[in-house]
């Protein structure tokens, strides 16, 4: 690498990247794609392992919840594997699946997962005496008690948890794609550096944060819908 | 009263995290018919909503159980639908919904259409229309426990439970509700069980009112039975000439537990370390067959097997200086007429109130009323016969012995003679007099009879002066006769030594109770240092038949002497009010208008219990259910006062509040 590039003036990546803030749809084949596009790939791969994660996060969260003995030895091994940054399962990952896209996809699932699980035990465990009393009254069965108590029940828990969990998974994609190329926000941003083309990464940067906003409105906003509040 | 939900002998203890036990509820035994209001009152902390919860199974008993139309209760279930609190709607449901999440369940079997209209019935009953679709966020307190009346009516419950239903609600919203919920219940004739600690809440819907006294080991205290007729409007129920008595009564029995809560706290300080406080025991005895156990505790080495290693028994001339010996703390404990220690805790004699303890009977029967042999000449053969030669002879003083004012030899025979028509203070003259100086005196000719215990009627008889006209037995059997009496400052300064010596004493209780033992009994008592009589005067009863006249035909008395059999050490405390209610009768000393109060601190079920439990023997009190002496007169332990009422005497009857903790704090 040469000189470092310097920081353009806001002006200057105005003008710089006025052709990418009107063409976001332009695509000139390979990794030469829009604005628009490089951010729907990421979203792609985000939508698909934040998917997975919420699924198999929500079904371990209350099968730990519901046993305080399962609970109390497995929380601490969460607790040790949610500081562990999203970027270091990589290489384990490349390792072990070979290939590039689906380790992306599971960068994001391991991110996105812990506060998804943690979040999910503790609304499990928190469901108020009162609903288990009233549940115990009518003698609903099991499957009756899950998905008319407990799962309405924990949904506030459950929901704040994937809310952390989509920012997590935004997170992680795009310093995944950075590493790994191909078509995405990340390696347009890796791109741009490469390219000395400050002004883009500045753009991207405030796409990204934009979309992270956005995702994180969005599970707010259907949390909104789906929980119902006491008060 | 056909029994509808039976709380059968109910303990609740919970386990604490430091290895020790915590009683919460103990020996609650209730019986409820069919579509009676049964409310539960009394502080919180007291249990009553565990209480609750263990009729609606969400919580298990740990002794007894609860029966609803005989069966046992040991899960929850929608037959005992409970209206929680705090409404415990699902937040995620709708008014509907919420409804609904029952009727589907409960009602499975029947058609969709079918449940739809028992939904919507309820909805209009407890008048939701309009809020139906709304979620509970949307609804009022009020209009939330309507959902949950619904909730719960809409089952068809056989007991509906509610626990402090309309305590969040605004004064309005709760009279409105508790009509509208006292209606729905008479119309469907529901069985109910509510929790409150609102005294006008209780007196407006109940039918009976079952106030629990304080945790730990709360109980029955007092039932109350509200006898305004219904249907009862909220206005003009107060209009009722009882309802303000009846709300006194609430009143009082909860300041009363105020004051039990604030002494207990005191009490807490006093709890001494491990092992006993005092080894060298002085303890009071008098010279009668029923001080056995206490001979063989010594004689048996059962007070050391306790740690009790120097126990004097000390043997007193007469009941006084027992007395005298309690008060100057010359003895730490004494064997006591089963009056007096609650005679000595009301300030018997216009001496002020000293609180004496009993945790432990020692006896029950064992007396008899002595005549002189020169009235059975006369053809006094009888109760009738003895009322007839009064009648006949008018001019004439008869005297009797007794031998302390709050015997239960002065209580009976006052009770039996009063029975006849006999006023015990004007009819005839009553003079305390010694147990073993009875026999001398009726030999003189200075009484015409007496009521003592034995052996001192059997020496009469055999020697030919008197005759027993009538035994204990005939009047009230299994009464309590000599109990164990200690100061309650000295239990609260030596616990420990206290437990050992009731400990020792139940044991030694059993010894005495076991027919093969009675002969080794006979020879200790025989000693010079106990009765120090013939062994022939002391068998009658104890071993042998009893004989009531010289030359009679003896009979077989079963349990002349009880010391330990059905529980017989059990200090009871429905027997402890009718000691009360027998003392103010005669004018000895007031009725406690505190009775709860009194009784609860003299009869220490706790400190019997807890030495029983230590010994691995029942730990319960007997039911405290109404019950009759020879004359067939009821006596209801939640009404002592109407039956004082009921009964003869020519004493002004006085109620009056006695204060015991002003010397308390003295001594401690």
């Amino acid at each position: 690498m040469g000189d470092k590039p310097a920081l353009p003036p806001p002006t200057k990546v105005f003008s710089d990247t006025l052709e990418l803030i009107i063409n976001p749809f332009f695509d000139n084949g390979g990794t030469d794609k829009g604005l628009f596009w490089q951010i729907w790939a990421s979203l792609q791969r985000v939508g698909l392992g934040f998917s997975l994660s919420a699924i198999v996060g929500v079904g371990l969260g209350i099968l730990i919840g519901s046993n305080a003995k399962i609970y109390s030895a497995i929380d601490p091994i969460f607790q040790v594997l949610r500081t562990v940054p999203p970027l270091a399962w990589l290489p384990i990952s490349l390792a072990a699946l070979k290939e590039n896209e689906p380790s992306a996809i599971f960068v994001i699932f391991i991110t996105a997962i812990w506060p998804i699980i943690i979040n999910t035990a503790v609304g499990v465990q928190q469901v108020p005496q009162d609903y288990r009393n009233v549940s115990r009254v009518l003698q609903l069965s099991k499957r009756e008690y899950f998905f008319s108590i407990l799962l309405p029940a924990a949904a506030p828990y459950i929901f704040s948890g994937l809310r952390i969990g989509i920012g997590l998974a935004w997170l992680a994609i795009v310093a995944a794609e950075m590493l790994l190329g191909g078509v995405g926000i990340g390696f347009f941003i890796w791109d741009a550096w490469n390219s000395s083309l400050i002004s883009e990464i500045i753009l991207a940067l405030i796409y990204i944060g934009l979309v992270g906003l956005l995702l994180d409105r969005f599970v707010g906003l259907v949390s909104q819908l789906v929980v119902a509040e006491d008060k | 009263m056909s029994v509808f939900v039976g709380i059968d002998h109910i303990d609740k203890v919970f386990n604490l995290s430091n290895g020790g036990k915590y009683i919460a509820l103990k020996n609650i035994d209730l019986k409820i018919a069919q579509g009676e209001f049964v409310t539960l009152i009394g502080h919180s902390g007291c249990g009553k909503s565990t209480l609750l919860n263990i009729l609606a199974g969400l919580d298990a008993p740990s002794q007894g159980g609860v029966l609803l139309e005989g069966r046992q209760v040991t899960k929850p279930g929608p037959d005992r639908m409970v209206v929680f609190q705090n409404y415990s709607l699902l937040p995620w449901l709708t008014v509907r919904e919420n409804i609904a999440l029952g009727v589907n369940k409960v009602y499975a079997a029947l058609p969709q259409g079918e449940r739809r209209g028992i939904i919507e019935q309820h909805i209009d009953l407890v008048g939701l229309r309009h809020a139906a679709d709304k979620k509970p966020k949307e609804l009022s307190g009020g209009m939330k426990q309507r959902v949950s009346i619904a909730r719960a009516l809409a089952l068809k419950p056989k007991v509906l439970l509610l626990d402090e239903p309309f305590g969040a609600l605004d004064a309005l919203t709760r009279g409105n509700l508790q009509e509208r919920l006292m209606q729905i219940c008479q119309e469907n004739n529901v069985t109910c069980v509510m929790v409150t600690h609102d005294v006008d809440e209780a007196l407006l819907l109940s039918d009976r009112v079952v106030m629990l006294t304080n945790g730990p080991e709360s109980h029955v205290g007092q039932i109350l039975e509200v006898n305004i007729p219904r249907p009862r409007k909220r206005l003009e129920v107060v209009k009722h000439p009882n309802y303000y008595s009846l709300r006194n009564e609430m009143i009082y029995f909860l300041n009363q537990q105020k004051r039990a809560k604030y002494r207990r706290k005191q009490q807490l300080i006093a709890v001494a370390g491990h092992g006993l406080e005092k080894v060298n025991l002085d303890i009071g005895f008098i010279p009668l067959t029923d001080c056995a156990p206490l001979a063989i505790a010594k004689e048996k080495g059962l007070f050391a097997k306790y740690g009790l290693e120097q126990v004097t028994l000390s043997r007193e001339p007469n009941w006084k200086t027992v007395v005298e010996g309690i008060r100057d703390q010359r003895l730490d404990a004494a064997q006591m007429v089963a009056g007096m220690p609650l005679s000595l805790t009301l300030g018997l004699d216009k001496k002020a109130p000293l609180p004496v303890v009993t945790s432990l009977v020692l006896s029950r029967n064992g007396n008899a009323i002595t005549l002189s042999k020169a009235l059975y000449d006369k053809g006094v053969h009888s109760l009738s016969d003895f009322k007839a030669y009064l009648d006949n002879n008018p001019g004439q003083t008869h005297r009797f012995g007794i031998v302390h004012p709050s015997s239960m030899h002065n209580l009976l025979l006052r009770y039996w003679l009063a029975s006849a028509g006999i006023d015990p203070d004007r009819d005839v003259e009553l003079n305390v007099i010694p147990p073993p100086q009875m026999v001398a005196n009726l030999k003189e000719g200075n009484i015409d009879g007496y009521c003592v215990g034995e052996p001192w009627n059997s020496r009469a008889i055999q020697e030919g002066v008197g005759y027993a006209i009538a035994t204990d037995l005939d009047i009230w059997p299994s009464h309590p006769e000599k109990v164990l009496g200690i100061r309650e400052d000295w239990i609260n300064r030596y616990p420990k030594t206290h437990l050992a010596l009731v400990k020792a004493l139940i044991e030694a209780c059993e010894y005495c109770e076991d027919r093969r033992n009675r002969e080794e009994v006979l020879e200790v008592l025989a000693r010079p240092e106990y009765v120090g009589v013939d062994p022939v005067y002391l068998r009658p009863g104890l071993i042998d038949p009893y004989q009531k006249l010289k030359d009679a035909e003896p009979e077989v008395i079963h349990r002349f002497n009880q010391f330990y059999a059905n529980q017989s050490t059990c200090p009871g405390r429905a027997e402890g009010l009718w000691i009360l209610t027998q003392l103010a009768r005669w004018g000895m000393t007031p009725f406690p208008k505190n009775w709860v109060e009194i009784i609860e601190r003299t009869r220490r079920i706790d400190l019997y219990g807890e030495a029983a439990r230590q010994l691995g023997l029942p730990d319960a009190e007997p039911d405290r259910d109404p019950f009759a002496l020879f004359d067939g007169v009821m006596f209801n332990p939640d009404e002592p006062v109407s039956y004082l009422r009921r009964l003869d005497t020519s004493h002004e009857l006085l109620i009056q509040e006695i204060d015991l903790d002003a010397p308390l704090t003295l001594a401690a």
